[in-house]
């Protein structure tokens, strides 16, 4: 997906309709890699990429459209939000980086340090100030899981892995 | 053996004492994430999927349909107290019944959501156990092309009528379906969309994009728009029971909620907005005592909403059982939990899995009764999960989602995944695009592409043999309805 920082509600958000359609091309591309000799009858494995591909691509130039003509878009309320508040960049970007944790850590230091971290960061990203107690909290929460998952047979890798446990 | 040796025999199953421990704990679940902001029934139920591997399919779906019906619940009582509807069904009954509460009369508010989603909960899952066997023994008689038809209905209504724009409901599910084509090609072995990733052979898992979009794009998006207010919890007055004048009240709006709901529930798109929206607006209309709408609150405007709420709720599952074709995205990742058991919903189900399927319709039942003495008596108790604060419970959320995700397959190229589908639903919720719409693609795009090539190729590549049956040119049909509908009525509108 496309930088979601590029615009605000309210504006014209064109960066939206050129995503969908460079997704749409995406799909159309991936098509011409796929062998001709699989097809039965034009039946092949790629007519449904290719409807993918040409529905979003048709549908990008429809958002474009709309946005030239002046298009709202008015942000989702949800609980504990609401659409019509500016954003908190800096909320923004620990909650984001809280999800970005589990990607580089997981595989070497294991989910209960992963918890911790990702935990903490998103409990401030909320205004928590209490970074101990929210990574004790994240540490407890995340050992606690990975006995309790890991009996009920999932496989959740070490639990420090690093360490070699 | 006729519906209601089979049901009987359900029971057994049912009542089975493990199984009724699942229904308990599904039912205890439901009810708490009901209560609970940022996650709803399709949420739990997807990060529940990896542990149900070990319980079986039987035990799973019971518990599964204790989360189902428990949301429904919980959603109410959080509408009521606080004003905060959990779940989209449970808006209308927040308009009367927070000022009911506000107005000392939250106790019979709650009553007559918990009485009137039991009723309707049960008068749905009675119709659901009688309509449920014949519609799957007319689908029997379904060829490729009504099937695609079918799918092609569910498609274009969920991108219709989810969501405030059409182009963004069809961008939606045409994402949706570009996602469910990653993976090798089941009918020739060929890799799709890959792009030499070896990651990417097995396709996107269900799990792994429900959960990003709703947990993942929900935090960061309430994170960057946090409002900051504490939830003033109205204290429950006016006795625990209804008066016999609000029993009176309550029952025509239960029965009407519920021949609004069923219905509407087992249309696709149907979902639980309409129905709910529909009976409000219709007990509005009927109510002897209209001057208590919108001031003191009036009981009808909770018992209806609620009751047509539940009774969508058992809707959706007559598609999902006997067609495979799921209409929320609830049902979506149901459909996803029945492949992860290998077994696929539809007509075949019925006679392949007769313990299943009726097991799980009684558990529906008995998980209704379950839920009715969880939620009356002790509501109160419910009320103090709301006292979590709320930073820890978003960090809570976040964690439960990596282990479901990382709990899956354990892979490190899911869990980036969840960063980019993430902010892909931050994207969605800023410019208001609909989730559900991408599930339904993702989970039925196969379906639809197989059909679609199976009927096709025994026709040699002639697209008539599309509209061949009487089916599916009904289907379609309709489904062109669902598109040309709202353009046709601007067009009326600004002509009259």
């Amino acid at each position: 997906m496309a930088d979601p920082e590029a615009a605000t509600p309210g504006a014209r958000p064109w960066w939206l309709g050129i995503a969908v359609i460079i997704l749409g091309c995406v799909c159309l591309y991936a098509t011409t890699t796929l062998p001709a000799t699989a097809q039965y009858a034009a039946i092949g494995p790629g007519m449904f990429v290719t409807i993918a591909g040409g529905g979003l691509l048709v549908l990008g130039i429809l958002l474009l459209l709309q946005i030239a003509r002046g298009e709202r878009f008015e942000a989702q309320d949800a609980e504990n939000a609401a659409g019509n508040l500016p954003m908190d960049k800096r909320a923004f970007f620990t909650a984001l980086a809280a999800t970005i944790v589990p990607a580089l850590t997981m595989e070497t230091l294991g989910l209960p340090i992963t918890a911790m971290v990702s935990f903490m960061l998103v409990a401030r990203a909320f205004g928590s100030s209490k970074i101990v107690i929210d990574l004790l909290t994240g540490a407890i929460l995340g050992t606690v899981c990975w006995f309790l998952f890991s009996r009920l047979g999932l496989q959740l890798g070490g639990f420090l892995p690093l360490a070699g446990f | 053996m006729d519906t209601f040796g089979l049901l009987l025999q359900g029971f057994d199953v049912a009542l089975h004492p493990m199984n009724l421990f699942w229904a308990l704990v599904g039912s205890v679940l439901g009810t708490a994430i009901g209560i609970l902001p940022g996650i709803g029934p399709a949420l739990t139920i997807a990060l529940l999927l990896p542990v149900t591997v070990s319980v079986g399919p039987v035990s799973a779906f019971i518990m599964f349909a204790g989360v189902l019906y428990g949301a429904m619940y919980g959603g109410s009582t959080t509408s009521i107290l606080i004003n905060t509807p959990g779940e989209a069904g449970s808006m209308m009954t927040a308009l009367e019944g927070n000022k009911m509460a506000r107005s000392g009369r939250g106790a019979a508010a709650l009553a007559t959501a918990a009485v009137g989603s039991f009723v309707a909960g049960t008068i749905a899952t009675a119709l659901l156990t009688f309509a449920a066997p014949s519609i799957a023994e007319l689908a029997f008689y379904f060829k490729p092309a009504d099937y695609f038809a079918l799918t092609v209905l569910a498609f274009t209504s969920v991108a219709v009528v989810m969501g405030t724009s059409r182009v963004r409901g069809f961008i939606s599910l045409f994402i949706g379906l570009a996602l469910g084509v990653i993976g090798i090609d089941k009918m020739t072995g060929q890799p799709r969309m890959t792009f030499g990733a070896s990651a990417l052979l097995d396709g996107m898992e269900l799990t792994v994009v429900l959960v990003s979009l709703f947990a993942i794009g929900e935090i960061i998006y309430v994170a960057s728009r946090y409002r900051h207010q504490s939830d003033d919890v109205l204290p429950i007055k006016g006795g625990v029971w209804m008066t016999k004048e609000e029993w009176k009240r309550s029952l025509m709006p239960w029965l009407r909620g519920t021949a609004i709901g069923f219905p509407m529930g087992a249309l696709p798109g149907g979902g639980s907005e309409i129905p709910t929206m529909l009976s409000y607006t219709l007990e509005k209309k009927l109510c002897k005592k209209k001057e208590e709408f919108g001031t003191v609150g009036a009981i009808e405007g909770v018992a209806g909403p609620e009751a047509a709420n539940n009774a969508a709720a058992a809707g959706v599952l007559v598609p999902l059982l006997t067609l495979g074709l799921p209409t929320s995205a609830t049902a979506a990742i149901l459909l996803a939990a029945f492949q992860n058991f290998g077994l696929q919903p539809g007509p075949f189900l019925f006679t392949s899995n007769p313990e299943l399927i009726w097991g799980l319709i009684a558990s529906l039942y008995i998980g209704n009764v379950m839920l009715l003495i969880l939620n009356l008596p002790l509501v109160g108790m419910w009320v103090k999960l709301l006292l979590i604060p709320k930073p820890q419970l978003y960090a809570g959320i976040l964690v439960f989602a990596m282990i479901g995700i990382w709990g899956v397959s354990g892979s490190t190229f899911d869990l980036a995944c969840m960063v980019v589908v993430g902010l892909m639903g931050y994207v969605m919720r800023v410019y208001d695009f609909p989730i559900a719409p991408i599930l339904i693609g993702l989970i039925l795009g196969p379906m639809a592409e197989n059909q679609l090539r199976t009927a096709l190729a025994a026709a040699q590549g002639n697209p008539a043999v599309l509209v061949e049956t009487p089916i599916s040119i009904v289907i379609l049909s309709i489904s062109a309805l669902f598109l040309l509908a709202p353009m046709v009525l601007r067009r009326l509108r600004k002509a009259a």
